[in-house]
């Protein structure tokens, strides 16, 4: 279940197809979607509501699977492989922030960002190094006991970063990051993605109504109808 | 943190909930401890009586008397290798609802036959046999009481009239028995014979039952049959049990109590099982977008489940702990009269029934949340 390329792209989509069952019909979100994603790439992907995008996300989580094509990642062929596989799969390989954050409330925002170490064999000392290491990258330093509820939604949102970053996976994936914040706050947010991307090496994947923070990225693909119809490259 | 700790999180979450469900596991659990505590003490019985020694009584009844003579053709059984004979006197002290139970042996037969049961050593036995008015009082008794080694008491008996027509019987107490473990019975006095015999005025030289102790190896049910078999043509036949029979049949000449506990704790158990099933089933629902987020993160199946159920052994564990605690603290301070036994046995019994209901109770909650897919579960928001 490898891929053996060692100059391809770190994400290759091809001839992907998905589509949903309602009642007795299925309707078609993809029909032949191909895409290639160097490593170490800032992607934004963006579209209106229907076009494909959080599907997209979706199976690149692995918490989907296409109808058929190929979806591979790495050296993983994620279409080939099992949940329980895809579960291993993006507990090492895979870091994911939501627009709405989606902390446990009842964790405070440390306990928040060890969770996915709570999966590897490392002790509780060494987890919490980590925590705090991380803690400190994203600028909440000393706030690892505040319980979320009592964040703002940037302070919630970078928790939600430290979380995905906190193993230290290759690929990121963002679901509408700063959707649900303040435009201070989404810049915030998104010169951390950049930080992330250039100084170390995640490649990221985002999905973003919002054009401005599109131009974080390295590239925008726009999605429409399941297809992609324009790429633009950032001028920096 | 550890995945224990996120369990225990969980459970706290809605804290008047789990405070309720906590107290319906303990009240549970409290129900068990002194309904089988009760059983087993009451049986002290069923889990302290001997099933090898045996008790020979009349087949026509166990108020109904049998010569003392018979005592030599039951030891002329080769398989017999001691035998005793006991009479009762069944009287109170003070007060009527007081009741004091005696039972007279001869004391060297009764050192032979029942004497490592009981708790009985030579010196107890030689301050005993002193004079024939000495009794020895079980533990239980002695406490329940508050009597002294060298005080006299007086027990009026219901049945047995003494000569000059009283039926006020003093006795010296000359020590107190403890038994051979915590379940012994030792609510009684151990009399002698000879003492009761010589004053009463009815059932001369006859006795209640004969207590024998069969050699080792030897079956214990056809020594028995054997028994019966010898006076089974006799103007009084007889009827021999093992101890343990003996006190279990007599309980239930009242009601079936074993039965009755176990029927009241199955349904408390069941009523319990169906609560919580139902509570967590809700709870784990209300929860199904963050499970979606965990395996989203990357936790399994396995993992996912080993929460459900750890928050269910948390409601358990704590709620079962307060219970069976309670049913010690009751067992250990109430009066030994109502002869309350929370055996290590029972208290492994009941750690065995709260992880087996922390798990039954988890099993369909956790297996609603492993059928949901994550990208599902991420769309319940």
């Amino acid at each position: 279940m490898t891929y053996d390329s060692t100059q391809s792209p770190y994400i290759v989509l091809n001839a992907i197809r998905k589509g949903y069952r309602i009642g007795s019909e299925t309707v078609p979100i993809f029909s032949n979607l191909d895409l290639e994603i160097p490593r170490g790439d800032f992607v934004a992907i963006m579209g209106p509501s229907g076009s494909g995008k959080s599907t997209l996300l979706s199976m690149l989580a692995g918490i989907d699977r296409p109808d058929s094509g190929s979806l591979c990642i790495g050296t993983c062929l994620l279409h080939q492989m099992g949940e329980a596989a895809r579960t291993a799969w993006r507990a090492g390989n895979m870091g994911i922030v939501f627009q709405f954050y989606n902390l446990l409330p009842m964790l405070n925002a440390a306990e928040n960002v060890e969770l996915p170490l709570l999966l590897r064999p490392l002790s509780s000392k060494e987890r919490r190094v980590r925590v705090e290491k991380v803690l400190d990258l994203v600028g909440l330093a000393g706030r690892g006991n505040q319980h979320p509820k009592l964040m703002s939604g940037g302070q919630q949102q970078r928790v939600g970063i430290a979380r995905a970053i906190v193993t230290d996976p290759p690929l990121l994936l963002c679901d509408e990051p700063t959707g649900d914040l303040d435009r201070k706050s989404a810049e915030d947010i998104l010169g951390m993605l950049r930080v992330l991307n250039k100084e170390m090496g995640k490649t990221i994947v985002m999905v973003t109504h919002d054009p401005q923070a599109a131009q974080y990225a390295s590239r925008t693909l726009h999605l429409d109808k399941g297809i992609f119809t324009e790429e633009r490259r950032a001028a920096r | 943190m550890n995945f224990f700790g996120m369990a225990r999180k969980n459970a706290l979450r809605k804290p008047l909930r789990t405070a309720l469900l906590i107290i319906c596991v303990t009240v549970a659990f409290l129900i068990y401890g002194l309904t089988a505590s009760f059983v087993n003490g009451s049986q002290g019985g069923a889990s302290g009586a001997s099933e090898n020694i045996l008790g020979v009584m009349s087949a026509a009844g166990r108020t109904q008397p049998l010569p003392i003579s018979y005592i030599n053709r039951i030891k002329a059984e080769p398989d017999v290798l001691a035998v005793g004979y006991m009479t009762r006197l069944r009287g109170f002290a003070t007060v009527e609802k007081n009741i004091i139970p005696v039972s007279a042996f001869d004391p060297r037969q009764l050192m032979d036959v029942n004497g490592k049961e009981l708790g009985l050593t030579s010196q107890l036995m030689e301050r005993f046999s002193e004079n024939r008015g000495k009794v020895l009082v079980g533990r239980a008794l002695a406490e329940a009481q508050g009597w002294k080694i060298g005080q006299r008491i007086t027990v009026t008996s219901f049945d047995v009239q003494k000569q000059d027509g009283s039926r006020d019987w003093p006795f010296d107490i000359a020590g107190i028995f403890e038994g051979e473990n915590a379940s012994t019975d030792t609510y009684f006095v151990i009399a002698q014979y000879d003492y009761v015999n010589a004053m009463r005025s009815r059932h001369k030289d006859t006795v209640d039952a004969f207590v024998v102790r069969p050699q080792q190896h030897v079956a214990a049910g056809e020594l028995a049959a054997r028994i019966d078999q010898q006076f089974a043509n006799s103007a009084a036949p007889t009827r021999t049990q093992s101890e343990k029979q003996f006190l279990e049949a007599f309980l239930r000449q009242y009601a079936d109590i074993g039965l009755i506990v176990n029927l009241v704790v199955g349904a408390a158990f069941i009523t319990l099982l169906m609560i919580i099933v139902n509570t967590m089933v809700f709870a784990v629902r209300e929860r199904n977008f963050e499970i979606g987020v965990l395996k989203t993160l990357g936790f399994s199946d396995f993992r996912i489940m080993i929460l459900i159920l750890g928050e269910t052994l948390f409601i358990f564990a704590v709620g079962g702990g307060i219970g069976l605690a309670g049913a010690m603290a009751f067992a250990a301070f109430s009066s030994p009269a109502l002869g309350l036994v929370l055996s290590m046995e029972l208290f492994f019994n009941a750690m065995i029934m709260i992880i087996a209901l922390g798990i039954a109770t988890g099993a369909l909650p956790a297996r609603n949340a492993l059928k949901t897919p994550a990208v599902t579960a991420l769309r319940a928001r």
